[in-house]
């Protein structure tokens, strides 16, 4: 356990130290990415992974969180961290919702995947259609930056730099809030919904309330990191809701691993890294992205951070 | 595209070895467009004719500006169609591989994610591309690196306005417009909506989610009112299916594109008593009539040793091989290749003569083009529209 | 006004059948293997494209090709399920996982070697009949006969001959039927198997009527799950009355509903069905 720890804090000193040696604007920017792509990852797996509860609707959240953001930003005119918080808190409310409705009929995993697929389209079309809110498929094109009143002085994140160290903060409070969640009483009663929800709730865990603490954290955390990555592209579109968008984190999370809280973000990385370093089509992409899925269900369950550990302490052994 | 640099440099070594002398500089260009992906098609056509221009104009010997030889060196990555890519591509074209002049990107979505970007190297560089989305940037403040390279259906250079005239000379009373309700589709709506009010036309308009195969329910209820005429949507793949269904249900036997090519409507000819499609050129015919077009065809032939691709050849009207002609053209006439703001006011001042008749209006192209009109049984006539003259 | 809510009907009617054979696969899949296999739709692409092939590309009559299209299409079936869905019998989300990977690399293999450049074939059956006053097709009502005929000889299959008996027992108590000496693993395979051929055959039949890109799977699939729900799962006749009601839906829907919510209607129906009858749905399995 400690060794995991040393492992991941020297790793986050290695990001944290990165820019001072790495000054190239173009890979600075595939980190951000990169960072922000983590966070969905990471938060996912707490429903996915650790909770065992299969939700199509992560990208749905992720696209509302940077739509409400704006809107937010736009209409009540407040700065942006008080439009992503009232972003967050609308995705959970609607996360409830949903989780509610889901959780209350005891939907078995599957139709839980199922029917978080058929809402998630109906966002979908809700914000394709809704043109005086969200225009529509012609998407928003941001002008604002974020800014941060700190210590008497206001930076404003334009900057690949100060985005940099933005995603890289907000992943680690991702990573934080997950963990906590995950050594804490509430992770026990995540584990065992996963293991055996009906053993569970034979055991007194109130597995309805658990179920839609995870689903309500891990969704708001993806509405931060929609918040985030509107701002830093500049432009909020339709697609940040489709299917594919959900499925990519999907892969995301079976590539890096299930079990531990921040593997995630190996997946995350390794897929936003890959277009960049092999020059694959588009579709050959696509094909390598349905490819990771099967494999990774069929002959790595464990992710590459799960097998690597395995291996590890077999050799330790 | 990393064989496009390898082809470059292969060819310096060929040309170095062969004596020609090669103490020439080169102005770096780059291409945003998707090459692969759904969205592909555009890009596609873009990128040969694209490459075509810069290797003709560099087997030539390179360009002559205030006095020094240069030759032009392509970048042209893969857009994929995402925009979060795009991005990425441009940072690198813009401060790795120093480009000054960015042709691209066609697709909307692609622009709106570099938009912000671009805008913050306002000054630094101009991007020519077709996408919609960019129209309503244009001259704008801090927008001077934008210029459009695609015509605009509205507005008093618009195309859009010369159809629905030819529309009205036949007597037309009534449309009906069936459309993908996305992006693209909206905008032709509210384009098109317009124009129509202003002539005078009676038009009703349905939108459908894009992915929908059968259409005979919302043709039936469009077809109750009785139009002149059927306005379909702007793919290919849908204007098969609508068109197929319209005619097989005795439902609809006239049509008007704005987008897509004859095909669909050629498919489906014994059923049709009329179908006017607007083309940027109608190549079949240009390749007989015009010399450069003749030209470039039989160049194209000559380079990529394949049949020319008449479909989405119309396509090339966009950030294409003209454009790159034009770009040299222009920097030419300003006696600089660096100085972006005076190759802009060279480009937009210029009035282009090459496979198309090519000038710029208020920072958009504005070109001249073929109205193809398919009647029953077949026959084709096409007339040669210019916006730039009365209609 | 009442002969374009007929004239939708029997189109409706017409579209359903493609839906209910799709359906069909679903459930048969779901019933003897546990799973929901989203690729039908991609094995659905795959007959269309097979059959575009073979009659576009190589002359082959439109008769013949449908058949050999139907095959091939089995026959990726049948690889697809001794390479991959062996491994996710029973196992809901593995399958979805698995299924949901597959139509990436179908779909995305297809776009490689075809691009997304639709494709048409030439129509075999040509014209249209009046029916009611409405003109109908004639490919459309050939289409909705093979299809309906497909999905009553499969009924009368599944209860009069011993390998129907045997998948449907196996449905109702697998240790049962296992005991009794039906092989469940070659059962299993065989109706994998058969659900993608009914899907390739979907496929092959839908080229005749529509353009082909790689991405025709994916609504139609979500469709003929919605369809397979709603009538009652692990009925087969259930399949093809279940898509036939959404396709009527759809069709007369339009007319009187905006189009670009089309399909918004299927999902809250979806969803309604999954929440008030969640288990009991699915008869026969537990």
């Amino acid at each position: 356990m400690s060794r995991n720890v040393l492992a991941q804090c020297a790793l986050a000193l290695a990001a944290v130290a990165l820019p001072v040696f790495v000054k190239n604007d173009v890979v600075l920017t595939i980190l951000v990415f990169s960072f922000l792509a983590s966070i969905l990852a990471v938060s996912f797996n707490l429903i996915f992974g650790i909770t065992g509860q299969l939700s199509m609707f992560h990208a749905a959240a992720f696209g509302i969180g940077a739509y409400a953001t704006y809107i937010a930003m736009h209409d009540l005119a407040v700065s942006f961290w008080t439009a992503s918080a009232l972003a967050a808190a609308f995705v959970v409310m609607v996360s409830l919702v949903i989780g509610a409705i889901c959780f209350r009929f005891r939907l078995k995993a599957f139709y839980f995947a199922v029917v978080t697929l058929a809402f998630a389209e109906m966002a979908r079309l809700v914000v394709v259609n809704w043109y005086s809110v969200t225009n529509g498929t012609l998407g928003i094109n941001l002008s604002q930056r974020p800014v941060l009143a700190v210590l008497g002085r206001s930076i404003t994140f334009e900057s690949t730099l100060s985005w940099y160290y933005l995603a890289l903060l907000a992943l680690f409070a991702t990573i934080l809030v997950c963990g906590r969640c995950v050594d804490s009483w509430m992770g026990r009663c995540f584990a065992a919904i996963r293991l055996n929800d009906e053993l569970g709730d034979a055991l007194g865990i109130n597995i309805f309330r658990y179920k839609l603490l995870a689903f309500g954290i891990g969704n708001m955390l993806a509405a931060f990191a929609g918040a985030l990555y509107a701002y830093f592209l500049g432009s909020i579109q339709p697609a940040y809701l489709s299917v594919g968008q959900s499925l990519a984190i999907i892969a995301m999370v079976l590539l890096g691993g299930q079990r531990r809280v921040a593997a995630p973000v190996v997946g995350a990385i390794f897929l936003t890294l890959l277009p960049h370093i092999i020059d694959l089509s588009a579709e050959m992409r696509a094909v390598v992205h349905g490819a990771i899925l099967i494999f990774a269900i069929l002959l790595l369950p464990k992710g590459i951070v799960g097998t690597v550990e395995t291996w590890v302490r077999r050799r330790a052994a | 595209m990393k064989c496009i640099r390898v082809l470059a440099a292969g060819l310096g070594l060929v040309a170095m070895s062969l004596g020609v002398s090669y103490a020439q500089e080169t102005v770096p260009i780059g291409e945003l467009e998707a090459q692969t992906g759904p969205l592909a098609t555009y890009g596609w056509i873009n990128h040969q004719g694209v490459r075509l221009a810069v290797e003709q104009i560099n087997k030539a010997g390179g360009f002559e500006v205030a006095g020094k030889r240069y030759r032009l060196q392509l970048f042209a990555p893969d857009t994929r169609g995402n925009p979060q890519e795009a991005l990425i591509e441009l940072k690198q074209l813009l401060e790795q591989d120093h480009v000054q002049y960015v042709f691209g990107p066609f697709l909307s979505n692609v622009y709106d994610g570099v938009e912000a970007y671009a805008t913050q190297n306002n000054g630094k560089f101009l991007m020519m591309g077709g996408a919609t989305s960019m129209h309503a940037q244009l001259g704008k403040p801090g927008k001077d690196y934008l210029i459009r390279t695609w015509n605009w259906d509205g507005g008093p250079t618009g195309f859009g306005s010369a159809m629905v005239s030819y529309l009205k000379r036949k007597g037309v009373k009534r449309v009906a417009m069936l459309m993908q309700n996305d992006a693209a589709g909206k905008v032709l709506v509210d384009t098109y909506a317009k124009i129509f009010r202003e002539q005078g036309i009676q038009l009703q308009v349905e939108m459908f989610e894009p992915g929908t195969k059968d259409f005979t329910a919302v043709l039936a209820k469009l077809a109750e009112k009785k139009p002149d005429y059927l306005f379909p949507g702007y793919a290919d793949a849908v204007l098969y299916d609508i068109i197929r269904q319209a005619t097989d249900s005795h439902l609809f036997t006239r049509f008007f594109l704005v987008r897509g090519s004859l095909a669909p409507c050629i498919k489906n000819k014994a059923a049709i008593n009329d179908c006017i499609v607007y083309t940027p050129k109608y190549f079949k015919q240009a390749e007989k009539t015009e010399p450069k077009v003749k030209a470039f065809v039989a160049a194209y032939r000559a380079f990529y040793k394949r049949d020319f691709p008449y479909d989405v050849a119309p396509l090339c009207s966009s950030a294409c091989y003209d454009h790159v002609h034009m770009l040299v053209a222009a920097m030419q006439k300003a006696g600089t290749v660096s100085d972006v703001a005076k190759v802009k006011a060279a480009l937009m001042s210029m009035h282009y003569h090459g496979v198309w008749d090519i000038s710029f209006h208020d920072n958009e192209e504005v070109f001249g083009f073929d109205v193809v009109d398919m009647h029953k049984g077949g026959a084709i006539s096409v007339i040669h529209l210019d916006p730039r003259k009365p209609h | 006004m009442p002969q374009i809510v007929l004239g939708q009907l029997l189109n409706g009617a017409i579209v359903g059948t493609l839906y209910g054979i799709l359906a069909l696969g679903v459930t048969l899949t779901f019933s003897i293997t546990g799973i929901v296999n989203f690729a039908l739709g991609a094995f659905m692409m795959t007959g269309a494209y097979g059959t575009w092939y073979l009659t576009s590309v190589h002359g082959v009559p439109y008769g013949l090709a449908v058949p050999l299209a139907t095959l091939g299409t089995a026959v990726i079936g049948l690889v697809a399920d001794r390479a991959l869905f062996r491994f996710t019998r029973n196992d809901l989300i593995n399958g979805l996982l698995v299924s949901i990977g597959l139509i990436g690399v179908f779909d995305n293999v297809t776009l490689m070697i075809w691009t997304s450049t639709p494709h048409t074939i030439d129509v075999p059956v040509g014209g249209s009949v009046a029916v009611f006053g409405v003109y109908l097709p004639r490919m459309k009502l050939i289409v909705c006969a093979v299809l309906a005929a497909v999905v009553g000889a499969t009924y009368f299959a599944l209860r009069h001959t011993w390998a129907g008996r045997a998948a449907h027992s196996y449905a109702q108590a697998p240790e049962a039927a296992e005991l009794m000496g039906v092989r469940t693993e070659f059962l299993q395979s065989s109706v994998f198997v058969y659900s993608t051929a009914l899907a390739g055959l979907g496929g092959a039949l839908y080229a005749s009527l529509y353009s082909i890109d790689p991405t025709i799977g994916g609504p139609f699939v979500l469709k003929a799950i919605e369809g397979a729900i709603l009538a009652g799962i692990g009925s087969v006749l259930g399949a093809l009355i279940g898509g036939i009601i959404l396709g009527v839906t759809e069709s007369v829907g339009a007319l009187f509903l905006p189009l670009s919510f089309g399909n918004a209607y299927g999902l809250v129906f979806l969803v309604l069905i999954l929440l008030f009858r969640p288990n009991g749905l699915f008869a026969g399995r537990r």
